[in-house]
């Protein structure tokens, strides 16, 4: 589905240049569910700000089903994201002033999706969430892992192939964070293709496949233990 | 007091950090106040402030009127003053006056000079005593006493300001008076007079007969008549009596009296009538620039204070109680107006002379205009007020907010705000502004309008002045002068015809006379000019039928007059009326031809309706003075003025002339306070306009800033930027959509402010209105779109990145 070569991302900061990612190289199948591990710091969420295409700034060779993503522009980039991938969020990022319909309605509003079809995906999708009796009701008014759950909702409702996730469960009792991974799980089984970043083991034994990142370096990857970073990072 | 100190060090210090907020606050402000002050300096002296006078508000001019229709005739006449004064018991005192025109010689060259002819009571009804010498007695009216004359200040100065001309000789109208006294600069009752001479029978002499006992004339109306209350005396009391005189002299002579009432104006309204609507209007305008600009101050403000809401939950926190929280914010907003009211009042200390400048005479007569301590009183007074009004919002705010909830939000950055009086205040400034562009777009319609009125004769190439001989001289002499200073001026190189008339157009003045038609008692009343036969060709007023006056005409015995199509069309309605014949016009008492019929002329002003007129030829009818007209061949007439002056004083070197001036002058001093008008209105609501527009801008970078997180999401879920830019311009233009709709009507509810101000177009004009929302939406739409696009540049990383 994805296959990013040789991928870098910079900041230019009064020091100089800080690297942030370095050299990836990363193939991500259809149908995968893969987690991303590391310290605090080490590029995790810069990565996933690439994979989503929110991130212009980087060298390297990005495919996105045979298309080359780094050849496009700012339009097609978002043209692709938009309808591709889903976006969850540690901390949610719902609206305060929708309600959790309007919240979810969202993506689908930026693409030209008819209303009447817009409301219809609405509502298949709150009930599919089992949050139907929430759909009048503002964010303040939901608990967190409740509203995490529209956050996934949101994410998915205009069915992307890929579903990004930047720890959703950070801000989460294990309980609500199990959840959430039960639904990731569901997704993958229906075919979504997944990629969540994490600092919790057993949030990551629920994936297909972990990747260590340290420093902006792959460190590991369960499938392919030929990776072999360390002489990168030692020089 | 302590805390008073530490509060406004504080204050300047948060004014400080942030200069770029405090300049436009303080901008915002000084504008709006040096607009309300410079307006109200005129206010506070025409409209607030009593006349130079003791006891100014028992002086009244009293005239009569045509009492079924309440028309107010202006004049009085000798006989009906008289008989007023003797009958009245309301008065103290009450005297008369008469404005003429004078020679003065004797100097390097001969002046002229407007005089007032005042009866025995009049400075003793003004209450004002000379500053040099004395002032008229009752004594100076009888006959050989009355060659004295009282100076006014300014021709005092004019003469030489030297203390020892009373008591000396001048030279008016060829004869000697000696000048009693000098009165001060303040007093000028009928802001005509430069120099008061006594009349020699209790009452002014007629302008046309100088020389006769005018006391028994009751069917002219000519004279100025004054009256101070008696202490104790309302002016509905004293109307009351003069009605019943009215009544009384009425009865005892019905032929001169029928339908003849009395008025009662006090002196102060008769004065600033004209100019207190527009007084008013530009008050309630500067008024919406000062109301504007707080709106502006309380916007910036109340958006500080939410992004300082964590300084306050911390400050409440560590137990600041919300009076004291609001008196820090008060005390910082009212440094803030306190700056903008000192440089507003710099601003105001300029504007006010270039105010003056451009006002018409009804305000620049009033010579005491200017920043006295009342209108700084004033002015400070508003400073500290706005400054409350706008503190007041964010004090509010400060103590409307929820610890716990702000600590919390603080932390969490929320996506929403509840900016419903930042919304409020945007939509007031909408209106208001709308309101003022509206109100100047109806004025500048208007005055279009009124500048494409056709004013019967062609104004270009056109020099006018006025001049007369001293009315000593007899009508013969006064003819023959005339003519031959049009004959001269005629003669003179670049000037291609001249014409003199006893009344120009436009220069204000008016005679109006009765007539009959032969075998009828029914009377009409026509406009009385008499001019010479070149008059209609140099103004270019074209013959409409018949034929034009001619030099024979002025020798011939058969009286002929030449009249307008209003008169044509009133008198002999479908009837050809050349040939016709009218009587008893005026002074003369034999019928009357009418040879020709020449096109209307707006002479009051280019807004007022012509209204018949009749133009009699000098020979057959006389006039004291004289406008002359001359048609240059040059654009720029005024380059002839000393040869023009030249050729005056060849025929007569003791004869001044007066008021020289291109036609095109005439008429722009005749619409000089419609002028000023639109001037000042348009200038106020471009201020509003911007300020509005700087106000949306500020309030909108605010939201966008508040917002920025928003737009993250968004963005991150697919918006474009062109979504962002719409939901940001969406936003911000539902609130302009709310302020226009409230504009217009308001706009329509003070219709009845503004109709009376208008000429030629509805206070409710389709046009103005859609093409000054238009214009307001315009602008409004540029303030939100830069905001609009930097919320469009927001990078959704960085949105989101704290978490
Ligand atoms: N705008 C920026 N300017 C400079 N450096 C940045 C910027 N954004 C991120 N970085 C740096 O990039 C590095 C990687 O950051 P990133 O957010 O990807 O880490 P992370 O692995 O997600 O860490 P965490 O587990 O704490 O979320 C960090 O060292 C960070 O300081
Ligand atoms: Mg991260």
């Amino acid at each position: 589905m994805i296959q990013l070569k040789n991928l870098e991302r910079s900041y230019k900061t009064p020091a100089g240049q800080t690297w942030v990612l370095r050299r990836i190289n990363l193939e991500i199948r259809e149908g995968e569910f893969i987690t991303i591990m590391g310290p605090s710091g080490a590029g995790k969420s810069s990565l996933l700000n690439v994979l989503a295409l929110l991130d212009d700034s980087w060298q390297g060779e990005y495919w996105f089903r045979e298309q080359a993503v780094h050849e496009m522009k700012r339009k097609q980039r978002s043209e692709v994201a938009k309808r591709n991938i889903g976006m969850v969020f540690q901390s949610y990022h719902l609206l305060d002033d929708l309600t959790v319909g309007e919240n979810i309605d969202l993506p689908l509003s930026y693409k030209d999706v008819p209303r009447s079809e817009r409301q219809a995906m609405v509502a298949d999708t709150l009930d599919r969430f089992q949050i139907v009796a929430k759909k009048a009701l503002f964010p303040s008014q939901l608990s967190g892992g409740q509203q995490q759950l529209v956050g996934v909702a949101r994410a998915v409702i205009h069915k992307p192939a890929l579903l990004l996730a930047d720890e959703p469960t950070g801000n989460l009792h294990s309980s609500q964070a199990k959840e959430i991974m039960e639904l990731f799980h569901e997704l993958n089984q229906q075919g979504t293709t997944i990629v969540q970043v994490t600092h919790s083991e057993a949030n990551a034994a629920y994936g297909s496949r972990t990747i260590q990142l340290r420093d902006g370096w792959m460190l590991s990857d369960t499938s392919n233990p030929e990776l072999r970073p360390y002489e990168a990072v030692r020089q | 007091m302590e805390t008073l100190i530490h509060d406004v060090r504080y204050g300047l210090r948060m004014l400080r950090k942030s200069p770029a907020f405090t300049a436009v606050a303080i901008a915002a402000l000084a504008l709006g106040i040096a607009s309300t002050t410079a307006i109200f300096s005129v206010v506070d002296v025409v409209l607030l402030h009593p006349l130079p006078y003791p006891d100014s508000g028992r002086i009244v001019l009293i005239s009569q009127t045509v009492r079924s229709t309440g028309q107010d005739m202006g004049d009085s006449s000798p006989a009906n003053y008289l008989d007023w004064a003797e009958q009245n018991h309301v008065f103290s005192h009450i005297a008369a006056s008469r404005g003429m025109q004078g020679n003065l010689t004797g100097g390097e060259r001969p002046e002229r000079i407007r005089y007032t002819v005042a009866s025995g009571d009049f400075f003793s009804l003004f209450g004002v005593g000379p500053q040099l010498g004395r002032s008229l007695l009752p004594d100076d009216e009888k006959p050989g006493n009355d060659h004295v004359t009282v100076l006014s200040y300014a021709l005092w100065k004019r003469l030489g300001a030297d203390p020892s001309l009373v008591g000396r000789n001048i030279a008016l109208n060829g004869e000697p008076y000696t000048a009693i006294g000098v009165m001060p600069a303040s007093f000028a009752p009928d802001d005509y007079g430069e120099l008061w001479v006594p009349s020699p029978w209790d009452v002014p002499a007629h302008p046309l007969n100088p020389q006769a006992d005018p006391r028994a004339l009751r069917d002219s109306s000519y004279i100025d008549v004054w009256g101070r209350l008696k202490p104790g005396v309302t002016l509905d009391q004293a109307r009351a009596e003069m009605a019943a005189i009215a009544r009384r002299l009425e009865k005892q002579y019905p032929n001169a009296n029928d339908d003849v009432g009395i008025s009662l104006v006090s002196m102060q309204d008769s004065l600033v009538s004209d100019i207190r609507p527009v007084l008013w209007v530009l008050l309630g305008a500067v008024g919406c620039v000062l109301l504007i600009g707080c709106a502006n101050v309380a916007n910036l403000l109340l958006a500080r204070a939410t992004t300082r809401t964590r300084e306050i939950s911390i400050r409440t926190a560590l137990g600041a109680s919300w009076l004291r929280l609001a008196r820090q914010m008060l005390t910082e907003s009212i440094l803030l107006a306190l700056c903008g009211g000192l440089l507003g009042i710099l601003l105001a200390w300029w504007a006010v002379p270039a105010l003056l400048t451009m006002s018409p005479p009804e305000i620049s007569n009033f010579k005491h205009i200017g920043l006295n301590p009342e209108v700084l009183g004033f002015s400070l007074a508003i400073s500290l007020l706005s400054g409350i009004l706008f503190g007041l919002a964010p004090a509010f705010h400060a103590s409307q907010s929820n610890l716990d909830e702000s600590l919390k939000e603080g932390e969490r950055g929320s996506t929403g705000g509840r900016g419903r009086t930042r919304s409020a205040l945007v939509v007031t400034e909408v209106g208001l502004s709308l309101v003022l562009l509206i109100g100047a777009g109806l004025m500048l319609k208007s005055f279009v309008r009124l500048m494409n009125v056709d004013p019967g004769f062609d104004p270009n190439h056109l020099l006018v002045f006025s001049v007369g001989l001293p009315p000593s001289a007899s009508s013969a002499q006064q003819d023959a002068f005339y003519r031959e200073v049009v004959e001269r001026l005629q003669a003179l190189p670049g000037v291609q015809s001249v014409g003199a008339v006893s009344r120009l157009p436009l220069v204000g003045g008016n005679s109006s006379r009765s007539f009959n038609l032969p075998g009828s008692t029914k009377s009409y009343t026509a406009d009385l000019r008499v001019s010479t036969p070149g008059y209609f060709r140099t103004m270019g007023i074209p013959l409409r039928a018949g034929r034009n006056l001619t030099e024979q005409d002025a020798q011939a015995s058969a009286q002929v007059a030449v009249v307008n199509e209003a008169l044509a069309r009133n008198v002999f309605p479908g009837e050809d009326a050349v040939g016709k014949y009218i009587v008893n016009f005026g002074p003369l008492n034999n019928k009357i031809q009418i040879v020709g019929i020449v096109g209307n002329v707006r002479h009051i002003g280019l807004e007022t309706t012509p209204r018949p007129e009749v133009y009699l030829p000098f020979g057959q009818a006389h006039w004291p003075s004289v406008f002359v007209a001359v048609r240059c061949n040059t654009s720029h007439p005024l380059a002839l003025t000393s040869a023009v002056q030249n050729v005056v004083w060849s025929v007569d070197k003791d004869v001044p002339l007066a008021n020289l001036r291109t036609m095109q002058g005439v008429i722009a001093s005749s619409v000089m306070r419609r002028r000023f008008t639109t001037l000042l209105l348009a200038i106020f609501s471009a201020l509003a306009l911007l300020l509005a527009a700087v106000g949306l801008y500020g309030v909108m970078s605010y939201t966008v800033s508040q917002r920025t997180r928003e737009v993250g999401i968004r963005m991150a879920l697919g918006a474009r930027r062109s979504d962002v830019m719409k939901l940001v311009v969406g936003q911000g233009m539902a609130l302009v959509g709310v302020g226009l709709g409230l504009g217009l009507l308001a706009s329509i509810a003070l219709r009845r402010v503004m109709s009376g101000l208008l000429f030629g177009v509805s206070a409710t004009d389709p046009l103005v209105f859609s093409a000054f929302a238009v214009l307001m939406a315009i602008v409004a739409l540029l303030a939100n779109c830069l905001p609009a696009r930097r919320a469009a540049r927001v990078d959704p990383m960085v949105a989101l990145r704290y978490e």
